[in-house]
């Protein structure tokens, strides 16, 4: 199967500040935006510093380290892209955000919640780049 | 506790409530009908309510419109001109009515809500879902999969089993206690009771969330009249009084859902149930019954830690052995709630607090009820609604 002909992934929500962050997930280095004042990191992208109001935002690579916070399994098919079962995964960042992704690799079962993860980069079959995690080695 | 303010303080009272045939309804969606529109279950609704409380329209002169209908528009065609409207969510609307009415705005206010979700199709999840514009969270994990409002909660209640010790077992009561109080009800529409092994041998829909754990999907209205409290009490023998309202919101990190995950909505639970209780001069234990915002039936172990049912922990076992179903302890979604009676975003749990302090519950009845307790915690909007007789 082609790309041309691949299953759309669901686009994601592209704001103002939204388009760095997907350049960053595409080329495989994560950025998030990194409050110059007082160094809180943002996620999602955003105008301001929710910590201290600071416009002034530098875009800088994540450590692609985290922990897995919470997790679910779909059963019902909602979006073409995503026939179920599949996983979805909340993970904090080392960084301090959290995100809402999927586990590669394995189903997330009892017990894995503060489990540590590492970031990879799906490439999904219509070609378009997520950020997901894997247990490490 | 920080300024409550005592002059919230049973300052208006319902004095009507109205709702739809829902039962009905839903069997004419189930056969492919479209019975009425949002506008025309709110009218339905509102006409009823006028009725209960024995006023002409003509009495009204605030106008509060639900979420989904236009207000501007739902004034045209009830042809009501007020002094004072706006639009907003169950609960919200409640305090704005007490806030109006407390300010001199208005003295007779009706809250008006129609729906037509179920046959027109509103998604709540998926490709074409609702609600973004409002809530970033609700679509910006797309993406990923990551769709519909059963999945945020099915998120919460994974952490929240991690963190408290919490069953799926325990998860269940609750959809069973609900369903307890629902066969007791006529106007709701699931009414056959289950079990706790029903329950664990219902599929997943978003694991670990049972079908038992989601609200329904049904048209329906629901409307309610609320006086300045002196005008209340020449209006009618039984007014309900708004006792104390309080309110906290917890937006810092939503849209990653982490007032959910991490927190379980409990600094804002704690602190609208501060306020709710000083201005009212009550505490939890003063209440009859509890009425609980149950999308999700996840919502209501968290209410239970929340407004100090319990200890922080223990909703588990209350739900075990306390219980909340018919009989127990503490009688909570005595109509069956969005579980089992109608899922009208808050709307019908204000009147079935109405019915209950007025003695109108029927079958369902807690017998001597005089003080009925709402909370909803919407997206981390938490908020504490004490009525009293």
């Amino acid at each position: 199967m082609s790309m041309m002909d691949a299953v759309a992934t669901p686009r994601p929500v592209m704001g103002l500040y939204d388009a760095p962050m997907w350049d960053s997930i595409k080329a495989g280095a994560m950025q998030l935006q990194r409050c110059g004042a007082c160094e809180n990191w943002l996620y999602p992208p955003g105008p301001a510093c929710p910590r201290c109001l600071s416009c002034d935002l530098v875009w800088t690579p994540v450590s692609g380290r985290g922990r897995i916070l919470s997790w679910v399994k779909f059963h019902r098919h909602y979006l073409p892209a995503y026939p179920p079962p599949y996983n979805a995964i909340a993970v904090r960042l080392e960084e301090g955000p959290s995100m809402i992704s999927n586990l590669e690799g394995a189903m997330p079962e009892e017990g894995c919640i503060g489990r540590a993860v590492t970031l990879v980069y799906a490439t999904m079959p219509d070609g378009m780049v997520l950020p997901r995690w894997a247990y490490p080695g | 506790m920080k300024h409550p303010n005592p002059r919230n303080k049973r300052a208006a009272a319902v004095v009507g409530i109205g709702h739809t045939d829902w039962v009905a309804d839903w069997a004419r969606c189930r056969a492919g009908e479209r019975p009425n529109d949002s506008y025309g279950y709110g009218i339905a609704a509102l006409r009823n309510a006028l009725a209960d409380a024995k006023i002409n329209r003509d009495e009204i002169d605030g106008l509060i419109a639900g979420p989904t209908t236009a207000y501007e528009r739902l004034g045209e065609l009830t042809g009501i001109n007020p002094r004072w409207g706006g639009q907003a969510d169950a609960v919200l609307a409640v305090s704005q009515a007490v806030m109006a009415i407390e300010a001199g705005y208005a003295e007779v206010v009706a809250l008006v809500y129609g729906n037509d979700q179920r046959s027109v199709g509103t998604q709540y999840g998926g490709p074409e879902a609702m609600g973004g514009g409002a809530f970033l969270s609700y679509v910006y994990h797309s993406p990923w999969g990551f769709t519909s409002q059963g999945a945020l909660y099915a998120l919460t209640l994974q952490s929240y089993k991690q963190a408290r010790g919490f069953t799926e077992a325990e998860m269940g009561e609750v959809s069973v206690a609900q369903r307890g109080w629902s066969s007791l009800n006529p106007n709701a529409i699931m009414r056959k009771p289950i079990t706790i092994e029903d329950y664990m041998a219902s599929h997943y829909v978003c694991e670990p969330l049972h079908l038992f754990d989601y609200c329904l999907i049904n048209d329906g209205g629901v409307a309610i009249i609320i006086a300045e409290a002196e005008r209340a009490k020449r209006m009618t023998d039984k007014p309900v009084y708004i006792e104390g309202i309080g309110r906290f919101d917890l937006n810092a990190r939503a849209t990653s859902l982490e007032p959910r995950i991490d927190d379980f909505y409990l600094p804002a639970q704690r602190a609208a149930a501060e306020q709710s209780y000083a201005v009212a001069g009550l505490g939890p234990k003063d209440m009859d019954v509890l009425q609980v915002y149950d999308s999700f039936s996840v919502h209501v172990p968290l209410a239970l830690e929340g407004y100090g049912y319990c200890g922080i922990g223990e909703a588990g076992r209350f739900l075990r052995e306390s219980r909340i179903g018919p009989g127990g302890a503490l009688p909570t979604n005595t109509s069956g709630g969005h579980l089992s009676e109608t899922y009208m975003q808050g709307w019908a749990h204000q009147i079935e607090c109405v019915r209950q302090v007025r003695g109108e519950g029927g079958a369902r009845q807690v017998e001597g009820a005089r003080h009925v307790h709402y909370t909803s915690d919407v997206a981390g909007k938490c908020f504490s609604v004490i009525y009293g007789a």
